[in-house]
């Protein structure tokens, strides 16, 4: 057989196909404005820099809070990390879409094309070098387990992988939702911001926070699932083992009631007067 | 069977209005004063493959929202469209493989990238052989011209070179039908008979069908053997240009047009009279 007729096809190919040819022109646009770039970068590192440095400063007063010593909150903020850095390489910008895709009227162009339009806006909007993110965690995870003498066993790979596309999952939720809202409301309702912070107290152990805000971080805004839940099962403390086994489940649930939110939007979608 | 068949096609914008100060966008949030525009109103509209049908109307008569629903963009309020064998808005994903659309106004492409590396993309995303597709851009190249500007990003091209890459991008999958929504606005005369020529050529060798609006008669008394006016939603005319010239008795479209737009009807009594204005 001759290899270079060999054409992968079916649509998952096409799609990585697709995702692969976005990934270059983003490279060649990065690349024209390369200190932009490494610049992005670099306040990325920065930021986790400056939220590591606080948990350093906190736990050098006390030993421990409320029963987590400095380690094993290192660790949660380290597990914490990886889908976060899922989560702003590839759905953070969905909340263009109010304003860019919608108001605008972009999501014309996106609608004529013959493949997924949400998946379309992801492409379109990523920013894959906020990965860098996840490495950060996993070192932070590498550190602070060895400093708390944890020994992995073999099923924590295949259990990590899991936990972090489910709790990626459940960030692409949300934002698929707030991003769904703007073929309801015309424009942005500001809420980003909000949810951003919100999302930031996935990375403390819930039990710092009083009942309602624990609730609303697991059932509302799961939160508590990309961070919290999942990462106290990677470090062997199984007093939240339902919650954390729960955490793909919950990911899967939050992004097919959100899919289904955007879908309905796209229904709705008007684009712009003449 | 026809290629697009509408009947009772029609488009209602809610238009909200704002109450005013803190308490009416607090009374907003719950009860939303609106009315209702109907942009398209109850259109029927066949098109058999290979036409090349014009349609015009003044500003904001419901062409752009017709085409919108006609390519799967915009949901109708009521009434039923089929094109090509799908429901536009309902099988969206594998109807718009066999159409293809450009918008004057607004450009198709990926702005920031190269032309070329844009037609790249979407050789993937409409899932092209590659030796189609360079026979199609070698064919494209000829006509248009395009050589010269391929390697520019679209925000370095003028008005005149977007335009006619964006009417290659929206054929390098030899879509059945060619919507196109005033593809010459702007254009200097040359570009538009560039395009023009283009079209034509399109057509001819491929029984590509084109529905295009424009501001220009020119377009399709170049192009269009038959037209369909439309004015605040619903349909005035559709049929041949011959015929509108026979009812009017007048030789200048323009003039015939004009009258139309001003709600007048042609004197009974000419040759061909009273045929088909709906
Ligand atoms: N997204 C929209 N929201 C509200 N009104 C709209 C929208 N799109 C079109 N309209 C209105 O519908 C009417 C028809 O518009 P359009 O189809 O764009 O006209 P044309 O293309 O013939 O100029 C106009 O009155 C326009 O303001
Ligand atoms: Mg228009």
């Amino acid at each position: 057989m001759n290899m270079h007729q060999y054409r992968p096809s079916g649509p998952l190919a096409r799609y990585l196909t697709i995702f692969m040819h976005y990934l270059a022109q983003y490279a060649k646009i990065k690349m024209a404005y390369r200190w932009d770039f490494f610049v992005h970068i670099f306040t990325e590192f920065l930021q986790q820099s400056v939220s590591l440095i606080f948990i350093l400063i906190i736990f050098s007063k006390v030993p421990a809070i409320q029963g987590w010593t400095r380690d094993q909150v290192l660790f949660i903020y380290g597990f914490f990390l990886v889908p976060f850095g899922i989560y702003s390489g590839f759905f953070n910008h969905l909340f263009d879409v109010p304003e860019k895709y919608v108001l605008q009227g972009e999501f014309d162009r996106i609608l004529l094309r013959p493949i997924n339009a949400w998946y379309q806006v992801v492409v379109e909007t990523m920013k894959p070098e906020l990965l860098v993110s996840m490495i950060v965690g996993i070192i932070i995870m590498i550190y602070s387990g060895s400093n708390m003498n944890l020994v992995p066993v073999w099923w924590d790979i295949p259990l990590a992988v899991i936990l972090v596309i489910g709790a990626a999952l459940v960030y692409a939720g949300v934002y698929t939702f707030l991003a769904s809202l703007g073929f309801w409301s015309e424009g942005n309702l500001g809420l980003m911001p909000m949810v951003y912070n919100l999302s930031q107290y996935g990375r403390y152990p819930m039990t710092i926070y009083r009942g309602p805000v624990r609730f609303m971080l697991t059932w509302i805004l799961p939160f508590a699932f990309v961070g919290f839940y999942p990462a106290t099962i990677l470090m062997h403390r199984y007093e939240y083992l339902g919650y954390a086994l729960l955490t793909p489940v919950v990911g899967i649930v939050c992004f097919v009631i959100a899919y289904r939110v955007w879908a309905a939007g796209i229904r709705r979608y008007r684009g712009t007067g003449s | 069977m026809k290629l697009i068949e509408a009947r009772g096609l029609t488009k209602e914008f809610r238009i909200f209005s704002r109450s005013e100060g803190v308490m009416g966008a607090f009374r907003d949030l719950f009860h939303r004063k609106y009315r209702v525009l109907r942009a398209v109103d109850e259109i029927d509209f066949a098109v058999d493959r290979g036409e090349m049908v014009g349609y015009i109307g003044a500003n904001g008569a419901g062409k752009s929202t017709t085409i919108k629903m006609l390519t799967g963009i915009l949901v109708p309020t009521a009434g039923t469209v089929t094109v090509n064998g799908y429901v536009p808005h309902k099988q969206r994903e594998s109807y718009t493989k066999g159409i293809g659309v450009v918008f004057g106004q607004r450009s198709q492409l990926w702005w920031d990238i190269a032309v070329i590396e844009s037609f790249k993309l979407l050789r993937r995303i409409y899932d092209v052989p590659r030796a189609d597709f360079n026979r199609r851009l070698q064919q494209f190249d000829d006509i248009l011209g395009l050589s010269s500007f391929l390697n520019l990003p679209v925000r370095k091209l003028s008005l005149g070179q977007r335009m006619r890459c964006d009417l290659a991008a929206a054929l390098l999958h030899n879509p059945a039908i060619l919507f196109l929504d005033e593809p010459t606005i702007g254009l200097d005369v040359l570009a538009k008979s560039k395009i023009r020529e283009f079209l034509k050529e399109i057509n001819n060798e491929f029984k590509t069908t084109v529905i295009l609006t424009t501001h220009d008669l020119g377009d399709i008394e170049a192009l269009c053997p038959r037209v369909a006016i439309i004015d605040q939603g619903k349909m005035l005319y559709d049929g041949l240009v011959d015929n509108l010239f026979s009812q009017w008795g007048q030789d200048k479209l323009e003039d015939i047009v004009k009258r139309i737009y001003m709600g007048q009807k042609p004197e009974p009594g000419l040759a061909g009279g009273g045929v088909s204005l709906v």
